[in-house]
């Protein structure tokens, strides 16, 4: 006997699984697109005192002997033009920013170069970052939790991770330093809700009225217990990063568009894959039971 | 119900721990206002002019005016400083195009960029400021230079074997071969034979003259070798001595261009980060930081010398070992001599003037040779070292600390060498590899769209939470704003912090984040209340119970807002230091203000139904 509620929660789970898989097989296949931190280059950003359109815009950077670069246009008028350091240099750069001032009475608002070099190490960095962050809340997790739960949350979380790179795979968005430290983040606040959802699950198995009764009810009863507080908390925390994607500024458009990905999938996954798991992976009440008693053992062996 | 907790006291507590604990909140609920108070008052930008030398601004008050409009500068304010003036502009985003076309247009005049607070009096008094402004709010330049300490080792090891080939020449060392360096990193001599000796005063004289290397010596068959290589852990304090040298030359580099506020950072093992606020102009800056420009005098050596050139592309031979080199120097200007030609006068150290002294005793009638070298980037992005011998003059007597390099090309060439000399040098390389120039305007419209979004989401946020939770909701909200303030109280207190546009959006972020804390208190009290338990002790049980699950959700927040502390640098640094911040704020507001908030609310209310 499945309530609505677990039907539910199986279709998420398996969907969810679909979703990495999909999100895999885009980010080996397109690949994801680095941003000038990671790979180096040159990114000017300039401001145009009248309206063009993208070709037109592309006609002029070749007459200037601009190749290669990646140009658009950002939510606020001006343009982004990107050029990797294999394929220009300072001097030639300098030359066609002076072209569009002086042509096309071109304000440059902001020029930035960085070296290849360092772009590998901070690959090499964040990198770690990444893994480091995610090992120190696993062990965090496993300390915390019944293994289940833990391991149950811990996939979900890949999952979370997993399915907002595809989304930058699919969207070909560049992927930079503020998206990492959005996906850093993302990594923090997904366990929030697994969190919450799994103590309360814990907080159930204990009491009389679910520890004989099925254990995929007591976990509807746990999300039931706790949708109100995911609900509100997750749609206050996306309408605040959808005012910083619609207003914060060109600047802040991928941090925003992978926080906004974060939490809404996070928020799913919560739900659909670690609320879930620990059903297949049997948890019960009884695997507290020697839990405790040893603790109680360790407790009473200590004067 | 298992309510473990002891029977608890009265639920309107007013014992005196209760009311001290009431008293610190609001004492440091208060404090935190008062830090965050200067922000409304943000800093502005003056131009100062004054004369360069002590001399009063020839210029009169009026003149600059119309000098300054009629280039399209629109003036709000002039005033009388010391002997100069201090400018405000109506449009502060042209502050510095202002500068630059002030100290163009009059070359007498020191001109800078200042920054001035508008806070009234009495907060002032208080020494609290305003959140410092990153790079990306309020324009400037950002350069990140590498330090290259391997190819710092590399040329102490080169000077190494060119010492040792002029030795073996000086002494006459015939069974000895000449000193080659081996795969960049050791330098091998070896002897015949009868030359046992002559390897062993070689090898004495060098070691006390490069501490920092050690020697192996070892024999094969007839022949002995020795290798000098860097000792292991002197290595490692020569490359920490090069990054606290570049750090204090680039600093007072920086200091001798006039520009206040400069931000100079280590960042990471071998980068050095610089922040130039309110510079538009690179190149100038950038000629000058990234010089590595070093200038030593050499006596001129026959034999065996190290092989130079000159300007003409003549070949000199010098002894690889200056008289003295460029941290000798305690101060250079730039001059004209009789007849009219640019120099560089210097004055040394007591130092520095004994080994020129002593030198020049037993020298006068002979040449010295005054080398400059410098690093720079080929096209290809290698680093590449260029020595050059800029004057070979006759000592004409005996030498003391003040003395000049004559035949400058030009006298900014002889500005620009004076500065370097002031300012120190640098043993290893630095290039620069990133460059980023952030004009004011975008800088003025981050701080606008930040700010915009900051406003949407707090009030789309604060009505929800007044619509869903009604009275408890006035709690939340109280509490959200008690966080905010105190976060930016605390941000503008503690030092090093700098507010970055991802560090808005950290402070947007913790406005959503931090409602959760609230939110799983009072769905607790929900709960409870739907059990039938009266408001009072519901709100103390939901309190108490929600303890666990908010330690638990920001607990795994912090950690990897920690980790992004370790590894960011800038705008990023930015948003993890709001995060962490923003998580223990929104506790302090979330958990204690609004806990004794509900309690005084419910408790008073409770009485008047009474």
């Amino acid at each position: 006997m499945t309530s609505k509620t677990q039907k539910a929660r199986f279709a998420g789970l398996i969907s969810g699984l679909l979703l990495v898989l999909a999100s895999l097989i885009a980010i080996t296949q397109k690949g994801i697109v680095l941003g000038q931190d990671f790979t180096g280059g040159y990114v000017t950003v300039i401001d145009l005192p009248k309206q063009t359109s993208q070709t037109e815009m592309q006609n002029k950077l070749a007459e200037l002997g601009v190749q290669n670069a990646r140009i658009s246009l950002q939510n606020d008028g001006s343009w982004r033009v990107f050029q990797t350091p294999q394929s220009t240099d300072e001097t030639h750069v300098k030359q066609w920013i002076e072209g569009l001032e002086t042509q096309w009475q071109a304000s440059v608002l902001d020029a930035s170069y960085l070296g290849a070099q360092v772009g590998n190490e901070l690959i090499e960095q964040g990198g770690l970052a990444a893994i480091f962050a995610l090992l120190s809340v696993l062990i965090y997790l496993a300390f915390r939790f019944e293994w289940r739960l833990a391991v149950s949350a811990s996939i979900a979380l890949f999952h979370d991770v997993i399915v907002t790179l595809g989304l930058f795979a699919i969207t070909q968005v560049e992927f930079d330093l503020t998206v990492l430290a959005a996906l850093l983040a993302i990594i923090g606040y997904s366990l929030n809700d697994s969190i919450v959802i799994g103590d309360r699950v814990r907080e159930l198995l204990f009491e009389d009225q679910w520890k004989t009764s099925p254990v995929g009810n007591t976990i509807d009863q746990a999300i039931k217990d706790s949708m109100s507080r995911t609900l509100i908390t997750s749609l206050t925390t996306l309408t605040t990063v959808l005012a910083i994607w619609w207003l914060g500024g060109a600047g802040l458009n991928s941090f925003a568009m992978a926080l906004c990905c974060g939490i809404l999938i996070g928020t799913l996954s919560s739900l659909a894959i670690s609320a879930t798991l620990p059903q297949f992976l049997g948890l019960s009440f009884n695997n507290y039971l020697k839990e405790e008693s040893e603790a109680a053992k360790q407790q009473l062996a200590e004067p | 119900m298992k309510d473990i907790n002891p029977p608890t006291r009265p639920s309107t507590p007013r014992g005196t721990s209760a009311r001290a604990k009431r008293f610190f909140t609001a004492l440091i609920v208060f404090l935190l206002i008062l830090c965050a108070l200067p922000n409304l008052y943000p800093n502005k930008n003056l131009i100062q002019i004054q004369a360069s030398s002590n001399e009063v601004v020839s210029l009169s008050l009026p003149e600059l005016k119309s000098q300054l409009e009629g280039e399209g500068f629109k003036v709000k304010q002039i005033e009388s400083h010391q002997g100069g003036y201090l400018v405000e502009l109506e449009n502060r985003t042209l502050t510095a195009e202002a500068r630059a076309y002030m100290a163009e247009s009059n070359s007498k005049l020191s001109v800078k960029v200042v920054s001035a607070s508008t806070m009234p009096q009495w907060l002032e008094s208080t020494g609290l400021k305003p959140i410092k402004l990153g790079l990306d709010l309020d324009g400037g330049v950002l350069f990140v230079l590498k330090v290259d300490t391997e190819q710092a080792a590399q040329n102490k090891l080169q000077s190494l074997a060119d010492e040792a080939n002029s030795l073996r020449i000086k002494n006459r060392y015939r069974n000895l071969s000449t000193p080659q360096v081996i795969s960049g990193e050791q330098v091998e001599v070896i002897a015949k034979t009868q030359g046992q000796n002559e390897l062993a005063a070689l090898t004495a004289t060098l070691r006390e003259l490069y501490p920092q290397f050690t020697s192996i010596t070892h024999k094969q068959g007839s022949l002995t070798k020795v290798n000098f290589r860097f000792a292991e852990a002197k290595k490692a304090e020569f490359d920490k001595q090069l990054m606290t040298q570049a750090l204090s030359t680039l600093r007072s580099r920086i200091e001798e261009l006039g520009i206040t506020e400069a931000v100079t950072q280590r960042q990471g093992t071998n980068y050095i980060r610089i922040e130039l606020p309110g510079v538009q102009d690179p190149e100038q800056a950038k000629r000058i930081i990234g010089a590595t420009a070093k200038l030593s005098f050499h006596a001129l050596q026959e034999m065996g010398g190290q092989k130079l050139k000159d300007k003409s592309g003549a070949p000199v031979s010098v002894d690889p070992v200056a008289i003295f080199g460029g941290d000798e120097i305690e101060s250079a200007t730039a001059g004209r001599d009789e007849y009219g030609k640019p120099l560089v006068q210097l004055f040394l150290s007591s130092q520095g003037g004994e080994k020129i002294n002593r030198f020049s005793r037993n020298s006068v009638g002979k040449p010295m040779a005054t080398v400059f070298s410098e690093y720079y980037a080929d096209p290809k992005g290698e680093i590449k070292r260029k020595t050059e011998v800029i004057s070979v003059a006759t000592i004409q007597q005996v030498l003391n600390t003040r003395f000049s390099i004559t035949n400058m090309q030009s006298m900014e060439r002889a500005q620009e060498l004076a500065l370097l000399l002031r300012a120190g040098s640098l043993d290893a390389p630095i290039t620069i590899v990133k460059e980023q120039t952030i004009g004011p305007s975008l800088g003025e419209k981050n701080i606008e769209s930040g700010f915009k979004a900051l406003a949407l989401g707090l009030s789309l946020t604060l009505l929800f939470m007044a619509v869903w939770y009604r009275k408890l909701g006035a709690v939340a909200i109280t509490s959200l704003l008690v966080n905010l303030v105190c976060l930016i109280g605390l941000m503008s207190l503690l030092p090093g912090v700098v507010l970055t546009l991802p560090g808005i959006a950290g402070l947007v972020l913790t406005i959503g984040m931090a409602v959760d804390t609230n939110v799983i208190i009072f769905e607790r009290v929900r709960e409870l209340r739907r059990k039938g338990i009266g408001m009072v002790t519901a709100l103390k049980q939901g309190y108490q119970q929600a303890m666990s699950s908010i330690i638990d959700a920001n607990l795994t927040t912090m950690i990897t807002a920690l980790i992004l502390l370790g590894i960011g640098y800038g705008p990023v640094k930015g948003f993890a230091i709001t995060l962490a911040l923003g998580i223990v704020t929104s506790i302090f507001a979330g958990v204690v203000v609004s806990g004794m908030l509900s309690e005084s609310l419910y408790s008073k209310s409770r009485k008047g139904v009474k």
